[in-house]
């Protein structure tokens, strides 16, 4: 049981890290809080909803169709809001406000448009596509099921999103420290006064992380019929939150803290599911009270950008 | 035989510069030449870095004209001027959370990858103390091998107009005296300066001097002129 947990909270926290990560690099580089964060997640999760629905993509797939697709959107969103809200006095503080408004359109649009019943997509079909790949490497058939780890079963739908998280880590790690727009961009992060002073394009790099962090929502939408049950409409708000307690844990402003802060998440909320079930949902809002009174900058304890 | 006029680099013609509704500077005329090394000596509070944030359009200019090279960049952008070849040095000198190697790559974001890669290691040749920490954050460096970052990231684009806010912020005597010795190093490859200090050592490196006091251009000359002026040995010189 304890064994199990621990898998199962590893395989969740790799997938919270995913939600937490695209909020924490927004944060990090442009100090603005997108409160819409869970929101642009369900937009995912509709857009993978529909994908299969009306023309049976594999999940698999709808996650580079989501990703492309929302960083296409963040891109003329960023110019749309954000340097306006740089502008002003107190960003962070408007960016909550401006973010919350955004964050209730979508949702009033969004229940519009489809209504508040509840959508899932099959688990199964995340499985064939794991089936699929185990199958290239193993060189034979595998067959569409449950995945053994350790002498415990998981769903194939958990691992396939697991890896998929845990790649997305790895890409955003290679993005930020292996290539030249992220060494700009972790510039950004690190001074933001001393990086417009040296002549960076800090708008071209903030754009490009506003887009990332929404295009990484999507995805993480993509897998949320499969790790948090059912979508609707209403669910962006319980998303966001559990993304703010991800990347509190972690470090706030340094986003590759949120893999780790997602791993602890994942796995105290998974031993909670199976020896305190009825805590369990209590849990992200306990976590971010207890770290932000005790070590607001983190576990990891990397300091916030200096603006 | 006959001397070539000076060739004005960097000219401000009546600057006035400020933050919102507050004005700092008032109808400031400032040239550097081709090749020229100006100091600009004021107090705290006297404007310096506002004149040279006003240089990178780092502040709104109200009204005036700024040229470089004849011309006319007041309203151009900053990452055009730094392209055009003025950087500038501010006083935190780079970024600390990124390794030394990284600094410098950030300096040359506007360098093809190969050249940049050659620039990198002639600065780590001129500079043998970044080389062997090229890996460690630059917030590990002392305050003095921060300034070495600071200038090895403004030079590596091979600028024409090196811009430094307050070198001298922060050091002991002894790396002030290595600071100016650096930046002697590389007038000699035709770079120009202006240099914002308090410290009147700065002086050996200057061909003129500004002063500015209150957002006004107070004396502009050489250092001998400068030197013959009562007031000004008192003020900036200590001396009666």
């Amino acid at each position: 049981m304890f064994l199990y947990s621990l898998l199962a909270g590893f395989l969740f926290g790799l997938y919270f890290s995913l939600i937490g990560l695209g909020l924490n690099l927004v944060f990090s580089v442009m100090r603005v809080v997108n409160l819409a964060h869970g929101d642009f997640l369900m937009l995912g999760a509709f857009l993978a909803y529909w994908l299969f629905t009306l023309f049976a993509v594999n999940p698999v797939p709808a996650v580079a169709i989501a990703f492309a697709g929302f960083v296409i959107v963040g891109l003329p969103l960023y110019y749309l809001l954000v340097p306006r809200l740089l502008r002003a006095e107190n960003p962070e503080m408007l960016s909550f406000i401006l973010f919350f408004g955004l964050s209730q359109v979508i949702e009033a649009v969004t229940t519009i448009a489809f209504g508040t019943s509840e959508r899932s997509i099959p688990g199964d079909q995340l499985g064939r596509a794991v089936a699929v790949v185990a199958g290239l490497f193993a060189g034979h058939t595998v067959e569409n099921g449950p995945v053994e780890l350790l002498g415990n079963t998981f769903p194939a739908s958990w691992v396939a999103s697991g890896i998929v998280s845990g790649c997305a880590v790895l890409l955003v790690y290679l993005y930020l420290y292996r290539t030249r727009l992220g060494y700009l961009t972790r510039a950004v992060m690190d001074n933001r006064a001393e990086a417009i002073a040296t002549g960076i394009d800090v708008h071209r790099v903030c754009a490009v992380a506003f887009g990332i962090g929404i295009g990484l929502a999507a995805v993480a939408g993509v897998f949320a019929p499969f790790m948090l049950g059912s979508i609707t409409p209403a669910m962006g708000t319980e998303v966001t939150v559990t993304a703010f307690a991800v990347i509190v844990i972690g470090s706030l402003g340094n986003p590759l803290g949120t893999a780790f802060g997602g791993v602890i998440y994942g796995i105290s909320y998974m031993l909670m599911q199976s020896y305190y079930s009825s805590w369990a949902n209590v849990l992200p809002y306990v976590l971010l009270i207890v770290i932000l009174l005790l070590r607001p900058s983190g576990l990891l304890g990397r300091q916030v950008r200096r603006a | 035989m006959q001397h070539e006029p000076p060739r004005p680099l960097l000219e401000l013609a009546g600057i006035a510069v400020g933050y919102r509704r507050m004005q700092v500077l008032w109808g400031v005329d400032l040239v550097v030449n081709e090749h020229e090394s100006v100091v600009l000596l004021g107090a705290n509070g006297s404007g310096k870095t506002t004149l040279l944030k006003a240089v990178m359009n780092l502040v709104e200019v109200f009204a005036g004209r700024i040229r470089f090279a004849t011309e006319d960049i007041t309203r151009l952008r900053i990452d055009q001027r730094v392209r055009r070849g003025i950087v500038f040095m501010s006083e935190t000198s780079g970024f600390p959370g990124l390794t030394i190697e990284e600094n410098l790559l950030i300096g040359a974001q506007f360098l093809a990858g190969q050249r940049a890669r050659r620039r990198i290691d002639e600065l780590y040749a001129a500079f043998p103390v970044l080389a062997e920490r090229r890996r460690a954050a630059a917030g590990s460096l002392s305050g003095g091998q921060r300034k070495m970052l600071g200038i090895a990231k403004a030079l590596i684009g091979n600028p024409r107009l090196l811009i430094m806010d307050e070198p001298s912020a922060g050091l002991s005597p002894l790396y002030v005296k290595e600071v100016i010795s650096v930046l002697s190093r590389f007038r000699a490859e035709d770079l120009a300066l202006l240099i914002a200090e308090q410290n009147a050592k700065f002086l050996v490196l200057a061909d003129r001097v500004y002063t500015l006091d209150n957002g006004r251009i107070g004396f502009s000359g050489t250092v001998a002129a400068m030197q013959e002026n009562d007031a000004l040995r008192r003020a900036y010189f200590g001396l009666q």
